[in-house]
Parts: C-alpha cells; sequence; structure tokens
C-alpha cells in the first residue's frame, strides 16, 4: 500500500467511525454542537499522531509482552497533557467535553492504531496514519454534528473555543417552529449514526459492485484475446 | 528471572519518563488554570454583590472547617462562604453571602444562634430532601463561622 492510500483510507475504506465502529462512546455524545465535535476532532487527532510517533519510535525496544501497558501509559499521559492544555487555554470547551476529553484514553481508535499500524510500521508513515485516521474521524463527527445541531436548533454556529463570546458564524437556517428538538438526544444520535453509516456502506457496495464489473470485464477480454490468439 | 527484570524495568523506565512530562505540564499549565477559576469565582461573586468592584473580594483563610471551602470578604458589603457539603451527590457545592448590615441586625443574629433555620422554611433545593438539608446546615455553619471568627 502506498503513502497516498495509507493517509486516505481513513475517510471511506476504513472510515473508522462509520466504517469500522470505533470510538462510538463520544462519538455519540458529544456531536450535539459543532463546536463539540471540532474541539473533540483536534484534540484527537493530537493523540493519535503524537502516540504513533512514539510508539512507531519504541517499537523496536519495546518487549512484545508488556506492549499494551506501554501503549497505555503513553497514550494515558498524552491525553492528561492534552486536557490540562484545553483547562488552561479553552475552559470553555473543557466544560462542555466534560469527561470525554479524559476517555480519549479509552478510544479504540488510539489503541488500535497503534498496535495496527505504529508498532510495525517506521516513524513517518505512521505520523501519517495517525493524521489520516485522526482526520476521518474528525470529518465524520463533523458531519454528525452538524446534521445534528441543524436539526435541532436550527442554527448552524461556531464559537472561537479561546473565547466563547466571539462567534466565528452563526446561520439560522430552519425556523424556530419546525426544529427537531429530538436530534440534540442519546434517541437522535443514533438515528443520526445509523444513516450516515448505512450511506457509507452503501457507497462502498456500489464502489465494489463496479470494481466487480470491471475485472469481470478484464477477464472476459483476455481470455478472448488468448481465443484468437490460438 | 533476568526476563521479568527487563520488563520490570523497561515499563518502570517508560512510566518514569511519563510522570516527568506529566509533572512538567501540570508546572506550566496549573496557574493558568487556577487563574481561570478565580476569575470565574469572581463572575459569581459579581452577581451577588453588583456594586463591588473586582479589587474589593479578599480571600480570608479558613480556620478548622469541614464544610467552608473558601471565604471572600466584600469590602463594605458583606461576606461570601462557599461551601461544600456531602447530600444526596458526593460534593454539592454552593455559595452563602451575608449581608454586613443583615449581621449587625439583632433579630438575624438571634435566629442563627438561638434555632437553626428549618428545612422547609427555605424554597426546594434540587426537589430533594437529601440534598436540602445538609446546606440548611451549610448556611447555619456560615452564618455561625461569620459571629464567631470575623466579626
Amino acid at each position: 500500500m502506498n503513502r497516498k492510500e495509507n493517509f486516505t483510507a481513513g475517510f471511506i475504506r476504513e472510515n473508522p467511525v462509520f466504517g469500522l465502529y470505533l470510538g462510538l462512546c463520544s462519538t455519540l455524545a458529544i456531536t450535539t454542537t459543532l463546536n463539540n465535535a471540532i474541539g473533540m476532532g483536534v484534540a484527537v487527532i493530537l493523540v493519535l499522531v503524537m502516540s504513533n510517533v512514539i510508539i512507531s519510535c519504541l517499537r523496536k525496544v519495546t518487549p512484545s509482552e508488556i506492549r499494551i501497558p506501554v501503549y497505555i501509559v503513553v497514550i494515558a499521559t498524552l491525553v492528561k497533557i492534552i486536557q490540562m492544555l484545553i483547562k488552561a487555554y479553552a475552559p470553555a470547551l473543557d466544560s462542555a467535553l466534560g469527561v470525554f476529553i479524559p476517555l480519549i484514553v479509552v478510544n479504540c481508535i488510539i489503541l488500535g492504531r497503534a498496535e495496527a499500524f505504529a508498532s510495525k510500521n517506521g516513524i513517518f508513515d505512521s505520523a501519517l496514519d495517525g493524521l489520516g485516521m485522526g482526520l476521518g474521524y474528525t470529518v465524520s463527527i463533523i458531519v454528525m454534528s452538524a446534521i445534528r445541531q441543524l436539526l435541532a436548533t436550527g442554527i448552524l454556529s461556531f464559537e472561537n473555543p479561546f473565547h466563547m463570546d466571539q462567534v466565528i458564524f452563526s446561520l439560522k437556517l430552519i425556523p424556530e417552529d419546525y426544529v427537531i428538538s429530538m436530534f440534540s438526544q442519546p434517541f437522535g444520535a443514533f438515528i443520526t449514526f445509523a444513516f450516515l453509516a448505512g450511506a457509507l456502506a452503501a457507497y462502498k457496495n456500489h464502489q465494489n459492485a463496479k470494481e466487480a464489473k470491471k475485472e469481470a470485464e478484464a477477464k472476459k477480454q483476455a481470455a478472448q484475446l488468448a481465443k484468437e490468439a490460438k | 528471572m533476568k526476563k521479568v527484570l527487563h520488563l520490570t524495568l523497561f515499563l518502570a523506565l517508560v512510566a518514569a519518563i511519563a510522570g516527568g512530562a506529566l509533572a512538567l505540564a501540570n508546572s506550566l499549565t496549573a496557574p493558568i488554570v487556577a487563574a481561570n477559576a478565580l476569575a470565574a469565582e469572581k463572575e459569581n461573586l459579581a452577581l451577588i454583590f453588583p456594586n463591588a468592584g473586582d479589587d474589593d473580594f479578599e480571600e480570608i483563610t479558613v480556620k478548622d472547617s469541614e464544610t467552608i471551602e473558601k471565604i471572600f470578604q466584600v469590602k463594605g458589603e458583606g461576606t461570601v462562604f462557599k461551601m461544600q457539603v456531602t447530600g444526596y451527590k458526593e460534593g454539592t457545592s454552593f455559595m452563602v453571602a451575608l449581608d454586613d448590615n443583615a449581621v449587625a441586625d439583632d433579630s438575624f443574629r438571634d435566629s442563627l444562634i438561638g434555632k437553626n433555620a428549618e428545612a422547609d422554611t427555605l424554597d426546594i433545593i434540587s426537589g430533594a430532601t437529601v440534598s436540602s438539608r445538609p446546606v440548611v446546615d451549610g448556611i447555619n455553619e456560615a452564618g455561625k463561622y461569620l459571629l464567631e471568627n470575623v466579626k
């Protein structure tokens, strides 16, 4: 697999949220507003890239018997540092995300990438993999939170996470009488998730069917060529 | 045996480096976090005493009390107690503001010293009795503390 394929895997083919169903706890819980999703996404990207790099650096000296505890220590340390930084510089984001920042430690995407990729590949490739997977996660939760926030409140808005009073944009797209506030509840999270996961699966099936057709045609052509040669 | 030692030392080393990194990050962010918390608290205080300026709040040290977390004296206005009590849930936190003029009033003094404020004379707190009783106790304690130690 070349580098570009490896980097883009996280978006569609191996999308961690809607394709592999990883990291769902935080996905379902925090996708109520765009702000939360972007804050969470950036935190996960930072942790994922750094943990992949560190674990890749340590891959040759880490004894395989204790690799999981070593990964957990590395990941937990990074998450705690990120949490402290968020608490210090973006306190409003900290109170909005609450317990889900420390829970990044147990986000399966991070441990999954450490075990499946970073422990077997070089530093640069691992960083790229972390960035790709992190962006895949971030894009997924941004899409989900945009849908939920829009349907539940009728407003799509984004505030500067370092100064919550500073509104970067705020669009009122649906009149107040037509909003479905259910979408800000857990119930709405599951419904949105199901539709998006279904859409991704449908797209992948469609893509696979196309490829299979192409392959079959190529085979047919090859067979015909062989016949003619005879 | 050698293997066990190797594994133990490796994990210990990783954990030690992690601990060092955490201590460093904490020493960098802790003062900012504390300043943020203080600013948020001052905002709450300003809601209680809107006439007081930012510098009129002075924090004074608490003498032997389990429930009083912090005391702020507001110049010429009154005193604010930040209380931490255990109700239905661990760590119910609230503020008690006592006006200087009210404390000087004898009848208020008597109501604190003589008898306790009853739970049913207060508005319901979070709709539960388990939480409101410690809150009432906290208010009484703040009043007593003010009379005994501050005034």
